[in-house]
C-alpha cells in the first residue's frame, strides 16, 4: 500500500529534491538506503511484523478435545509445556485434553489450574519424548500497554486450521483497563481487560494477544456483540497478562482459584462537575477491612497502589487479585488519609458452579464461544493416556496432582535450606531476650512433649509464665491466644516446630476431604524491615511468596516462602476466622548443629507489634 | 520538502526502530480523546440505546453529534475526558443531515452566554480546509460504543481504511435513513450501538467526519459502517422550493444560535397507489413477487400484467421479495406511474403502470411488520 504522499499532485518534486538534499550537507548514503523511502518503509514494517509472527507462532496452541477436535486456542509460556487458555475452553474438553501446535502435532495435555471468574486456565502439554522442550513466549507487561498500539491475535477462529497453523489478525488496542461485567452465573468477569479491534471470533478463545515485540500481553476471550451476531463486531476483549501473573502461582498449584472481594460496598457520589469520589457504603463484620478499621462514609483514594476514580476502576483493580491476597488501601476520613494492608476475602459463594462435562457453556452475548461440540467419541481413550496419570480430582482444586508436586518441591527445598529436623523430635528450648511494647527482659521458650505426645508450649519472661497445650481439650480463646495480646504466639511457635519436625505427616491426615498440608499458590507478604522503620508506602515492603497452608486441630496457618531465595519469611497463624491472625516474621537465620533456625522472631497482632524475640541459644534434643 | 527529509534520516540512523508505517497512534489517541464527550440520555429499550458520543467543536462546550433518539430527553448528561459530569442541552437538530448540536449547560449561566470552560476542541473551520480523504486512506474511529467507557475512561479507538466516498442512498428504501448525501464508507466496524457522533480522524488526529448510526441494507441484510464528512451537503425541497443544506453552514450558524432546521416533509405512510396485483402467499422469508391474481379492471390488467409474471424491477430498482415490493409501493401516490420490469418466461418485459386510488371497500389495513400484504 503506497503512502498517501506519493500520489498527491504537487509532491512529485520530492524525490528529486530529496536526492539533492542528500548530496548537500547530509551524510552520503548508499543507493540501497535511498530505496527504503516511501513504499520501502511499508515493506520494512511488514517484514518486521512477519518476523514477529514467525517467532511466536510455534508456541500458539489449538486447544482440543482429546481426539483432536478443536475447541479453542492457547499459548505455551514455558519450555516444560505450561500453556494458558480460557476456562470456558477447558470446560467442554475436560481435564484430559490435547493441544495442537504449529508443527502439526497433537500433544496429550492435562488441566493444571483454573480461574472460573477470571476465565483463565493453565494446562500442561506432555512432550512426545521425556525431556523434549517446547517453544514458548515471553510474558509482557500489560500495564504499559496503551490505546493506539498495534497488536497481534493468534488462534483458531472457526476451527479453520486443520493442521493447527494459527490464524493471525492485526489491529489496534482500542482501550485498556476496561471492565466487562460477569455473564449469567457470575463467571467470566473481565476486569482491567484489554479492548481490541484486532479481529477475534469463536475459536480464538484462550489464544494469545501479542504486542509488536511478540510479548504476550493478554489472553483473548470475549467480545461485544449486538445486531451482527456472534462474530467480530470490532470490539474484542483480552484478559491482561498482569492479572494472569497474579494467579499464576495458584494455577500452577492446581488450585480452582477464587477471586477477591473486599467485604465492603462502594458508591459514587452523583455530584456533577467534580471528578467522581468513591465512598464506602457498608462493611461486612467478618471482613478484614472491618477489622482494619474501614468505616462507612470513608472515601476510597487508592487501592493496591492505583487511584480509584470510578466504581468501574475499583472493580477493575479488585478483579485482578486472588482471594486471600493482602493489598494496600488508602482512604480518607474527614481531613486525614490513612493507609492499611487489607486481606481480601473470597467470592465463590456468589458464583454458581458451572456444569462440567462436554456441554459447551451457555451462549451469551459476551463471549466468542469455542466451536460447539456434541459429546466426543474417542474421549474414553483419554482415560488411558499418560495425561490421565497426572490428574487427581479433589474439591477446591482443578488438579490436585500438581499441588502434590509443588508440596514435594517445597519439602525438598526446606530440607536443603533448613536441614533435616526429622530426628530433633525431643524437647526444644530457646533462651534469649524478649522486647515487648512497654518492657523487655530475659526469655525462655520451651516445647515439651508429654508421654502421650501432646506438646506443651511454655514462655517464661521476667517472672511471668504462660503455657498452653495447643492440642488439649476444651480450649477457649483465652488459652489459644496466649500470651494475651499476641493473637496466639505460643500456638504459632508450636506449629513451627511441628512443621519442621514432622512436615506433611504431622498435619491433619484427612487427605481426601480437607488435607492438612497443601500448597496454597502465591501471595504477597509484607515483612517489616529488620530495623523496624516502616516506609511511607506500604507497597515497598511487598515480597512475593509461595504459600504452604497447614491444618492441625483448630489451627490453620500459612507459611510464606520467598519466591526467589526460598527462605521462610514468616507465617500467619489462625485458630478462628473471627480474629486477626498471629503474624510471625523470621530473621537472622543461623546454624544450630545441622539445621538452621531464626534467631530473631517478630510477632505482630492486629497491626501492632506484640513482641520481638531474640534467641541466644537453641537447645534441640534428639530422639 | 522537510517532510521527506525526515524519513530519510530515520532510514539512515535508526534501523532498529519500528518503521514509521507501523508506529503506534497512542499520542493521537490521547489528543483526540480530550476533544470528545460521552453522552447519556433517554431510551434504552427496543434496540435503542440511551447513550452516544459527541465531538467538541468549541472551547465553550458546543458538541456535534448524530441526531439519535438518546437526545430525546430533558436531562442530557455528558462526561468529559477528565471525568467531569456536566449537563447538556440540544441547541438545534437538522434532520436531513441527521446531525444535532448540543451545548454544555453550566449552572448560573444562560445557554447563549459563554461557559468559560476552555475545553480542548476540534476547530471545524480549519478541519474543513483540508482535502477529503480518499479510498485507501488510513483512518481512526473514536467513540463510546457499547458504553464501554464512563467518566474519565478513554474512548474506544479503532483503525481502518476509507473504502469509498459515495452516496449511500442511491435507492429508496434500501437504507432507512434520513441523510441522502455522501458518506465515507469505512472497512472498520465503527458503527456499533452508541458510536453515533464519534469522530473519524486521519492518523494525525485531524477530523474527517462524524461516525453515524447503525444502519442495515434491507435487501442484503448487511450492516455498513459510515461517517458523515465535514463538508456534507444535501439538496432538499422545503415548502416546494429547492434548498441546499450543508453541514459547515449548520455548524457555524448553530453555534451562533442562528440556524433554522429544515421543516420535515410529512410523508404519509399509506398503502400507496393501487395496482391490483395479488402475489403468491408470502410464506418464505423472501417470497418472490409472482403475480397470482389480478383484480378485475385494475391498473395492472389495463397495463398488460399477466398471471405468473415475476415483478423484477420497479423504477430501475431490483425487487427481491413481496415485502420489498410492498415497502416500495407504500411510498407511491395514486395518479403517478411506476415503471415495472417483469420476467415473463425467458423475457424481461417493461410495463409502465399508472397507479390509481384504492377502490372503496378494498382499502388494505395499515402496514405492520407482519401484515404487509393487502387482504383478499
Amino acid at each position: 500500500m503506497t503512502p498517501r504522499f506519493l500520489s498527491r499532485p504537487g509532491v512529485w518534486f520530492a524525490p528529486v529534491s530529496m536526492a539533492l538534499a542528500l548530496t548537500v550537507g547530509l551524510v552520503a548514503v548508499e543507493p540501497a538506503t535511498v530505496q527504503a523511502q516511501g513504499p520501502g518503509l511499508v515493506k520494512v514494517a511488514e517484514a518486521e511484523r512477519i518476523a514477529t509472527i514467525d517467532k511466536v507462532k510455534p508456541a500458539v496452541a489449538a486447544v482440543c478435545f482429546y481426539n483432536g477436535k478443536v475447541c479453542g486456542s492457547g499459548v505455551v509460556i514455558s519450555d516444560d509445556g505450561y500453556c494458558l487458555t480460557n476456562f470456558h475452553v477447558v470446560q467442554p474438553t475436560g481435564a484430559i485434553l490435547a493441544c495442537g501446535l504449529a508443527d502439526g502435532k497433537l500433544y496429550d495435555s492435562v488441566l493444571v489450574g483454573q480461574d472460573k471468574v477470571g476465565d483463565v486456565a493453565l494446562v500442561k502439554l506432555l512432550p512426545k519424548k521425556p525431556g523434549d522442550k517446547f517453544p514458548f513466549v515471553k510474558l509482557g507487561d500489560s500495564d504499559i500497554c496503551h490505546a493506539g498500539e498495534w497488536s497481534l491475535a493468534m488462534g483458531n477462529p472457526f476451527g479453520l486450521a486443520m493442521d493447527f497453523n494459527p490464524t493471525v489478525t492485526f489491529g489496534l488496542i482500542s482501550g485498556v483497563n476496561r471492565y466487562q461485567p460477569p455473564e449469567g452465573k457470575g463467571t467470566l468477569e473481565y476486569t482491567d481487560c484489554i479492548q481490541i479491534d484486532t479481529s477475534i471470533n469463536p475459536g480464538n478463545s484462550g489464544g494469545p494477544l501479542f504486542n509488536m515485540k511478540g510479548e504476550l500481553i493478554g489472553i483473548n476471550g470475549r467480545g461485544s456483540f449486538d445486531k451482527r451476531g456472534r462474530v467480530n463486531s470490532g470490539v474484542g476483549y483480552a484478559i491482561s497478562i498482569n492479572q494472569i501473573k497474579n494467579f499464576l502461582g495458584h494455577l500452577k498449584a492446581g488450585i480452582d482459584t477464587d477471586h477477591a472481594t473486599l467485604g465492603a460496598s462502594f458508591s459514587t457520589d452523583a455530584e456533577e462537575g467534580d471528578l467522581s469520589k468513591i465512598f464506602v457504603g457498608s462493611v461486612l463484620d467478618e471482613s478484614d477491612a472491618f477489622r482494619r478499621g474501614l468505616k462507612p462514609q470513608d472515601q476510597l483514594i487508592a487501592f493496591a497502589g492505583r487511584s480509584t476514580t470510578s466504581v468501574n476502576q475499583y472493580k477493575n483493580i479488585l478483579g485482578i487479585f486472588p482471594k486471600d491476597w493482602r493489598v494496600p488501601l488508602r482512604y480518607r476520613r474527614g481531613t486525614t488519609s490513612k493507609e492499611m494492608l487489607v486481606r481480601l476475602m473470597g467470592n465463590i459463594d456468589t458464583v454458581k458452579e458451572p456444569e462440567p462435562g462436554a456441554v459447551p457453556p451457555m451462549p451469551n452475548p459476551g463471549q466468542p464461544r469455542p466451536v460447539p461440540q456434541p459429546p466426543m467419541p474417542g474421549v474414553e481413550k483419554a482415560k488411558q493416556s499418560e495425561a490421565a496419570k497426572m490428574y487427581v480430582a479433589k474439591k477446591g482444586y482443578a488438579n490436585f496432582y500438581f499441588n502434590t508436586l509443588l508440596q514435594d518441591q517445597i519439602l525438598a527445598e526446606m530440607k536443603k535450606n533448613f536441614g533435616d529436623f526429622g530426628k530433633l523430635t525431643g524437647d526444644w528450648t530457646l533462651e534469649g531476650n524478649v522486647q515487648l511494647a512497654d518492657r523487655g527482659g530475659n526469655l525462655k521458650l520451651t516445647w515439651i512433649d508429654d508421654k502421650t505426645g501432646v506438646t506443651e508450649m511454655k514462655m517464661a519472661r521476667d517472672g511471668i509464665e504462660d503455657s498452653v497445650k495447643p492440642l488439649g481439650e476444651k480450649l477457649g480463646q483465652a488459652e489459644l491466644s496466649l500470651p494475651q495480646g499476641s493473637g496466639g504466639l505460643l500456638a504459632a511457635l508450636w506449629q513451627y516446630r511441628l512443621l519442621m519436625t514432622q512436615l506433611r505427616d504431622g498435619m491433619n491426615p484427612n487427605a481426601n476431604i480437607n488435607p492438612g498440608f497443601v500448597h496454597a499458590g502465591s501471595e504477597p507478604f509484607y515483612p517489616p524491615p529488620a530495623d523496624g522503620k516502616m516506609p511511607a508506602d506500604l507497597n515497598d515492603l511487598r515480597v512475593d511468596c509461595d504459600v504452604l497452608k497447614t491444618k492441625k486441630g483448630q489451627f490453620e496457618t500459612k507459611w510464606y516462602f520467598h519466591q526467589k531465595d526460598r527462605t521462610l519469611l514468616g507465617c500467619e497463624a489462625t485458630y478462628t476466622k473471627d480474629e486477626d491472625p498471629c503474624e510471625l516474621f523470621f530473621y537472622d537465620w543461623k546454624a544450630v548443629g545441622d539445621v538452621k533456625l531464626p534467631h530473631k522472631i517478630v510477632c505482630k497482632f492486629a497491626d501492632k507489634t506484640f513482641a520481638t524475640l531474640t534467641a541466644r541459644t537453641y537447645t534441640l534434643v534428639k530422639k | 520538502m522537510f517532510r521527506w527529509m525526515f524519513p530519510a534520516v530515520l532510514a539512515l540512523g535508526f534501523a532498529a526502530a519500528p518503521a514509521p508505517a507501523a508506529e503506534p497512534v497512542n499520542k493521537v489517541a490521547d489528543q483526540v480523546n480530550e476533544k470528545m464527550v460521552k453522552i447519556f440520555g433517554s431510551g434504552g429499550f427496543k434496540g435503542l440505546v440511551n447513550y452516544s458520543t459527541g465531538i467538541l467543536v468549541s472551547e465553550d462546550g458546543h458538541i456535534l453529534t448524530v441526531a439519535s433518539q438518546a437526545l430525546d430527553t430533558a436531562e442530557l448528561i455528558v462526561h468529559l475526558y477528565d471525568g467531569r459530569k456536566m449537563k447538556a442541552v440540544v441547541v438545534v437538530t437538522e434532520p436531513v443531515l441527521d446531525i444535532a448540536l448540543l451545548k454544555i449547560k453550566v449552572d448560573g449561566k444562560k445557554l447563549d452566554e459563554p461557559t468559560g470552560l476552555n475545553l480542548p476542541f476540534f476547530n471545524y473551520a480549519e478541519s474543513l480546509k483540508r482535502p477529503l480523504a480518499e479510498a485507501g486512506d488510513w483512518v481512526l474511529g473514536f467513540s463510546n460504543q457499547f458504553e464501554i467507557a464512563t467518566r474519565n475512561e478513554p474512548m474506544s479507538v479503532q483503525q481502518g481504511t476509507v473504502s469509498s466516498y459515495s452516496k449511500l442512498h442511491g435507492r429508496r428504501g434500501i437504507f432507512d435513513f434520513p441523510y441522502t448525501g455522501e458518506v465515507y464508507v469505512i472497512d472498520a466496524i465503527t458503527n456499533n450501538p452508541g458510536a453515533g457522533g464519534g469522530a473519524l480522524v486521519d492518523r494525525k488526529g485531524q477530523l474527517l467526519g462524524i461516525i453515524g448510526r447503525e444502519i442495515k441494507n434491507t435487501q442484503s441484510e448487511t450492516w455498513i459502517n459510515y461517517a458523515i464528512p465535514l463538508s456534507a451537503k444535501v439538496e432538499v425541497v422545503e415548502k416546494d422550493k429547492p434548498k441546499t443544506v450543508s453541514l459547515p453552514e449548520f455548524v457555524s450558524l448553530a453555534m451562533q444560535g442562528k440556524y433554522k432546521p429544515t421543516e420535515k416533509q410529512i410523508v404519509s405512510i399509506t398503502a400507496g397507489g393501487f395496482h391490483g396485483m395479488r402475489f403468491v402467499p408470502n410464506i418464505l422469508e423472501r417470497t418472490p413477487p409472482y403475480v397470482d391474481e389480478l383484480h378485475p379492471n385494475s391498473p395492472a390488467v389495463k397495463a398488460g400484467i399477466q398471471i405468473n409474471d415475476l415483478v423484477s424491477f420497479i423504477d430501475g430498482e431490483p425487487i427481491y421479495s413481496i415485502k420489498s415490493f410492498n415497502d416500495y409501493m407504500r411510498k407511491t401516490k395514486p395518479k403517478t406511474t411506476v415503471r415495472l420490469e417483469v420476467r415473463r418466461g425467458d423475457n424481461l418485459v417493461t410495463i409502465d403502470l399508472p397507479l390509481e386510488e384504492w377502490p372503496k371497500g378494498l382499502l388494505p389495513t395499515l402496514p405492520t411488520p407482519k401484515n404487509i400484504d393487502p387482504p383478499k
